[in-house]
Order: C-alpha cells, then sequence, then structure tokens
C-alpha cells in the first residue's frame, strides 16, 4: 500500500461514524431552520445567526472538518438520501400550523430552484446571466395567461410555460455566440428590462397592475387552495404548495446532478477553464452555451409557474433586474457550482431578509452589506465547488 | 428651421451630454481597473443631494435673488464631495476586487450601490421623497431664430467642456499620462516609480467628479431627484459606454448620442413613447452588440494561445 492509499484510507471514516455524523448533521440543520423560521424574538435570530458565522469561521480555519462530512455523506449516501427526504416530508407537521413558516419555505425553495438554473450558466459554465428574473416571469405569465383565458390546468400550463421559456431562453442565447463577459453581461441585462417593461406595458398582460385571479391547481380533485389533511393532521393550505416546490428542488438537484455528471457538464466545465481550448478539443461551443440558456430559462419557468399559482397575482414588479441580481447574487453568496452551496445561498438570502423585518428599514442596506463583506471574506461562497472525481472511493 | 424640430435636437443634446457624463465615468474606470463600477450611477446621483443639502445650510432652503454664486458654491461642493465618495468607495470595497473575476467585482459594486442609495433613503432627511431641484438658470436664449432653454445650452456647453478638459488631463498633463501608463500595464507602470493606487485614487476621482455634473444636470433636467434614479442613470451610461466599446472615450461619448438620438426619437414618433423608451434603448442596446460585439469603438478580442 503507498503512502497516498494509507493516507486516503485512515482518513475514510467507518460506516458507523459517517451514519452518526449524516444524522447529526441533518438533524441539527432541520432543528436551527425550525428556530430560525418560528422565532420572532431578535436576540434568538442574531444568536442563529451568530452560530451560523461562527460555524462557516471554524470550517474557514479548519476545511478538514468539512472534507469529513463531505466524505461521511459519500459514504452513507443512501441513509443520508433516506433521512433527507423524510425530514423534507415531516416538516410542515412540526412548523406549529404556522403558514408564514411555510410561505417563506415555499419562496424559499423557489428561490433555490432559480439559483439552481442559474447556476448551470454562471456556476458550471461562467456565463453570466442577469436574465434568469426575465424567464421566471416569461414562466409566470405565459401558464397564468393560459390560465386565465383558456382555462387550462396547472399541470399542462407548467410544461408549456418552460418550453415558451426555453424558447426564449435560445433567442438570448443567439447574441451569446458573439458578445463575451461585460458584453454578454449587458445583453442579457438589455433582455431582462426589455421583458420587464413590456409586461409593464401591453394591455393583455394587465400593464403595471398585473394579472389577478390565477385558479389554484387541482390534482385528484384536491384543490391546493385548501388545507391538506394527512392522518387527521390538519395542515395549513401551503402545505400543498410546499410539496409541490419541495418535489420541484428534488427535480432540480437531480438534474443538476445528472447534467453535472454528463457529459454536457464536462463540457460547460471545460468553457468555464479555457474556452479556446475547449474548442480545440471539439467541444461545440455555441450550441453548448446556447443549451446552458435553454436549461436556465426552462427550470426558471417553472418556479415562475408554481409562484404564479401559488400567490394567484403576478405583477411585472416580481420579475426586474433586481430580481435576477438577488439570483446571481445568492449562487455567488453559496458557491459556484456547488448545489447544496446554491441551495443555501437561495435560502439564506430568502430568509434573512423576511427575518430582519424588525430593523424593517434597513433591512435592504443590512443584507446589501452581508453580500459585499461575503464577496470580501469569503469569495469562494459559502461551500466552495469540489474538484470532480471518478470512480471508486 | 422648424422650431418643433430644433427644440427636439435640443432635447437630443441635452440628453447626451447628460448620459456621456456618466458613461465618461465607466468607460474611465473599466479603461484604467479593468472593473465596471456599477454603483457610478448611485454616485453621481449623490451630487444633487449634497447640492441641496448645502442650499440648506447656507441659506436655509431658499435661494435668495441673485445669489448665483451660491448656487455654483453648493455645485462645486456636491462636485468634489461626491468625487471624494468614489475615491472612498473604491478604498473601502472595490480594491477588494482588484484581482477578483469580473463578475464578482460587478455584483459587489451592484450590492454596493444598492448601499449608496439605502443610505440616502435613510440618513438624508425625508430622503425617501422626491425632492425638488431648482434650475440652474432660467432664461432662454435666440439662437437662429429659435427660442432655447439657457439651461440647454449650458448643458451642452459645461460637457464639451468637461470632455475636453478629460481628454486635455489625459493626453497633455503628467497625471494623465501616468494615468495611461497604469491602464496599459499595471506592473511596468510601478517599475517606472507610479504608485498604481495612487493613480486608481485620481481615476476614481476624475470619473465620479464627471458623473457628478451628470447627476447634477439630470435632476436639474427632470426638475426633481430621488434616491432611486440612480439605477436609470447607471443603466443607460453603462450601456452607452458598452456599445460604444467599453475603455473608449469617444465611445462612450457616441454610445450615449446613440442613446440619446433613439430616447428622443421615440419620445416623438412612437404613440405612448414616453412608456416604451426603456424598451427601445434596450433593444438598440442587444442590436448594436450582436453586430458589433465589443462596441462600436471597442478593440476586438483577439484570443491568442
Amino acid at each position: 500500500m503507498s503512502a497516498t492509499e494509507e493516507l486516503r484510507a485512515s482518513a475514510r471514516p467507518s460506516p458507523l461514524r459517517s451514519l452518526a455524523t449524516v444524522i447529526a448533521v441533518e438533524l441539527a440543520a432541520a432543528v436551527l431552520l425550525r428556530l430560525f423560521l418560528l422565532s420572532d424574538d431578535t436576540a434568538v435570530i442574531v444568536a442563529l445567526l451568530a452560530l451560523m458565522g461562527a460555524g462557516f469561521a471554524l470550517l474557514q480555519i479548519r476545511p478538514a472538518i468539512e472534507d469529513a462530512i463531505v466524505a461521511a455523506f459519500g459514504e452513507a449516501r443512501l441513509a443520508a438520501l433516506l433521512l433527507g427526504g423524510i425530514i423534507v416530508l415531516a416538516y410542515p407537521f412540526f412548523l406549529n400550523g404556522s403558514s408564514y413558516a411555510l410561505h417563506l419555505l415555499i419562496i424559499a425553495q423557489l428561490y433555490a430552484v432559480l439559483a439552481l438554473a442559474l447556476n448551470f450558466q454562471l456556476g458550471s459554465a461562467n456565463i453570466p446571466n442577469f436574465a434568469t428574473g426575465a424567464s421566471y416571469g416569461i414562466g409566470a405569465y405565459t401558464s397564468a395567461l393560459l390560465a386565465i383565458h383558456f382555462g387550462i390546468s396547472f399541470w399542462l400550463a407548467l410544461p408549456v410555460a418552460a418550453l415558451v421559456a426555453t424558447v426564449f431562453g435560445f433567442l438570448l442565447g443567439f447574441p451569446s455566440m458573439r458578445t463575451k463577459e461585460s458584453y454578454l453581461a449587458l445583453v442579457t441585462i438589455a433582455f431582462g428590462i426589455v421583458i420587464h417593461q413590456l409586461l409593464n406595458n401591453f394591455s393583455w398582460t394587465g400593464g403595471p397592475n398585473g394579472l389577478v385571479g390565477i385558479p389554484a391547481p387541482i390534482l385528484f380533485g384536491h384543490s391546493f387552495a385548501r388545507p391538506l389533511e394527512v392522518f387527521g393532521h390538519r395542515l395549513p393550505s401551503q402545505a400543498n404548495f410546499y410539496y409541490l416546490s419541495a418535489a420541484l428542488v428534488a427535480l432540480s438537484i437531480l438534474s443538476a446532478r445528472r447534467l453535472h455528471d454528463s457529459r454536457v457538464g464536462l463540457a460547460w466545465n471545460a468553457l468555464r477553464a479555457d474556452e479556446l481550448a475547449a474548442r480545440c478539443q471539439g467541444i461545440n461551443v455555441v450550441w453548448y452555451k446556447m443549451l446552458a440558456f435553454g436549461v436556465d430559462a426552462f427550470l426558471a419557468a417553472f418556479a415562475g409557474t408554481v409562484y404564479a399559482f401559488y400567490v394567484s397575482y403576478i405583477s411585472p414588479d416580481n420579475f426586474t433586474f433586481i430580481v435576477s441580481v438577488t439570483i446571481m447574487t445568492m449562487v455567488i453568496v453559496g458557491g459556484m457550482d456547488n448545489t447544496l452551496g446554491v441551495i443555501l445561498g437561495a435560502f439564506l438570502l430568502t430568509l434573512l431578509p423576511e427575518k430582519l423585518r424588525i430593523f424593517s428599514d434597513y433591512r435592504l442596506l443590512f443584507v446589501s452589506v452581508v453580500v459585499i463583506l461575503f464577496l470580501v471574506l469569503r469569495p469562494q461562497g459559502l461551500f466552495q465547488q469540489r474538484a470532480r472525481h471518478y470512480g471508486g472511493k | 428651421m422648424d422650431s418643433l424640430l430644433a427644440q427636439h435636437l435640443v432635447n437630443w443634446m441635452v440628453l447626451g451630454s447628460i448620459y456621456a457624463l456618466v458613461a465618461l465615468g465607466f468607460s474611465l474606470l473599466f479603461g484604467v481597473l479593468n472593473v465596471i463600477h456599477f454603483s457610478h450611477g448611485d454616485v453621481s446621483i449623490v451630487a444633487p443631494f449634497v447640492a441641496l443639502a448645502v442650499i440648506q445650510i447656507l441659506f436655509a432652503g431658499v435661494l435668495p435673488a441673485g445669489a448665483g454664486w451660491a448656487l455654483v458654491v453648493a455645485l462645486g461642493v456636491a462636485i468634489v464631495v461626491t468625487g471624494l465618495l468614489g475615491i472612498l468607495l473604491d478604498w473601502l470595497v472595490i480594491r477588494r476586487f482588484r484581482g477578483a473575476p469580473a463578475m464578482m467585482a460587478l455584483v459587489a459594486t451592484v450590492a454596493l450601490g444598492s448601499v449608496v442609495r439605502e443610505l440616502i433613503r435613510m440618513f438624508y432627511p425625508q430622503g425617501s421623497n422626491p425632492k425638488p431641484f431648482p434650475a440652474l438658470i432660467r432664461d432662454s436664449v435666440q439662437i437662429g431664430g429659435v427660442q432655447i432653454s439657457a439651461f440647454s445650452v449650458l448643458v451642452v456647453l459645461v460637457s464639451v467642456l468637461m470632455v475636453t478638459l478629460l481628454f486635455w488631463i489625459m493626453h497633455r498633463t503628467p497625471i494623465g499620462l501616468r494615468i495611461r501608463a497604469v491602464a496599459e500595464d499595471r506592473d511596468i507602470a510601478r517599475l517606472m516609480a507610479i504608485n498604481p493606487n495612487r493613480i486608481f485614487a485620481v481615476t476614481f476621482f476624475l470619473a465620479s467628479a464627471v458623473g457628478a455634473i451628470g447627476g447634477l444636470f439630470f435632476a436639474s433636467h427632470a426638475g426633481v431627484v430621488r434616491f432611486d434614479f440612480g439605477i436609470q442613470l447607471g443603466l443607460i451610461g453603462f450601456s452607452a459606454a458598452v456599445i460604444g466599446g467599453l475603455g473608449s472615450m469617444h465611445g462612450a461619448i457616441i454610445g450615449s448620442l446613440l442613446i440619446a438620438g433613439i430616447d428622443t426619437l421615440v419620445q416623438v414618433t412612437v404613440p405612448d413613447g414616453a412608456s416604451y423608451r426603456m424598451v427601445f434603448i434596450f433593444l438598440l442596446v442587444i442590436c448594436v452588440l450582436v453586430l458589433k460585439p465589443s462596441g462600436m469603438l471597442g478593440k476586438p478580442v483577439f484570443e491568442k494561445v
């Protein structure tokens, strides 16, 4: 056994230990999130944030801990997935029926989907895109218009909206074949503003007033506007959308995983590393860039559709340039090309402003300062991207 | 000449001048630091607030008749303070992103812009309300038989003067030579005993002070100023600098005139044009970038292995 192999073997945790680590980490995360969601006490929230800050400071000082946890999750993968799934399914039952906490979770999950969508571009392929908010809006408006004017059900509107947004995504990808970096960033900014302004001015999109009265989805005769009853437990109606958006997050994680492991993900990473070298390796740069725009728009439209049917009222102001910047911030703060990091970034940046309502006036200021501090102190994000590893352990 | 047409032409020139003053800052900063300073629009709009504060402090808000000098003092203070604010923001935040990927700096400066906006909103007295901004001059002048407001003439003249001054500084003074040297190669410039950080500070001062003049004119043109005007001004200035070709000062001016042109044209010819002007401006931006991917006067990027 060579020295490196020996070192690796000694670093590999025993199965029992990794199982314990997985359970401890997942339960701790769930409990802390619950405390954070249900607490009204500013002191508790600040204490929780401080705890989290301390946690990341520890990871910063001792990266070995992060590696150990990641290794444990790799070892006990099935258990981790199973426990994670159970926690997500059981979570609404432990929220004391608080519809506000569920609402926060739904919005955070939708932003997680958006951030994962953008991550394909920004994280994997390093293509700046400030138009995710626009794709989100296109999805929301398409499905809402279909539902209001043609009575089309949510389940049919979902794929149609995604297809329409994807077409727009490819349309936006078209100029991306020629422009680069800041110039490309401006093209996407311009696209986002054009879409927002058009939504704001057309009469058939309701202008600045938006669209009202989007009907709630119905599944097997159960309207999503009605409370959910499971095993005699009565959950607020938000629980329907909680499970729907959780399913969407799961789908996004799965597709992120599959794409990352596929030739497509590898091609995107090659683009990020060096576009010219990628082209020399026979990678069709144009196609993969366009594909990144398409995938981003597709997932963003899913989130948009769920959002539209959830709040049943959308207006252009839900889909501004600032929304796109927020999504981009989530990806960067969370950690580019790291699925877990991006989701955490989305949760943090959705929940933090909501929970800081006590400082209501200083909220935006505080969040902006936090973002700047993050970029300065931990530029790689909460969790940095991990090196690909192939086969074996 | 048709007086309506003349009016539109004057309007075009005024808008073009205001946008150019802001766009020049973007281009200058990008050329020297290779950084997109997205909060430049917000920094520029700080100037009218400073000017209002000075007027408030000196005269309790009411300009005495014939006190032209007071207005000049207020504007001068505003320009200098805004220039110093640029240096401060660089020192506090932007310098930490010198070696970072471009997107990092972009997102950081977007957040920085939001900090500037929020600070005005929170800490300026009644900062969230729109504030009336005084007209700089009220008279009008006769040029070629057409009545033109003196303000328009002032805007265009001052802008031309500022652009000339900027070109003169960049190409005829030792400091300009140093700025160009740092823009060309930071490390070689250091070998020539130039302190890049000092040059960056000077560049930030110049860009922010010129932007401040743009912000003051913008406020005076609109007759009112609000804390979030900086977003629009910044986006348009940035667009003008980009379609002209980032780093090129001529490009920034041409880009501004082009954007102001389409802005005026749409408002005049398209029914309900005022609400569609942003659509047309940004469609133009997309079209220009599709045809000329690195802007009109930008250097084409050659990739070398």
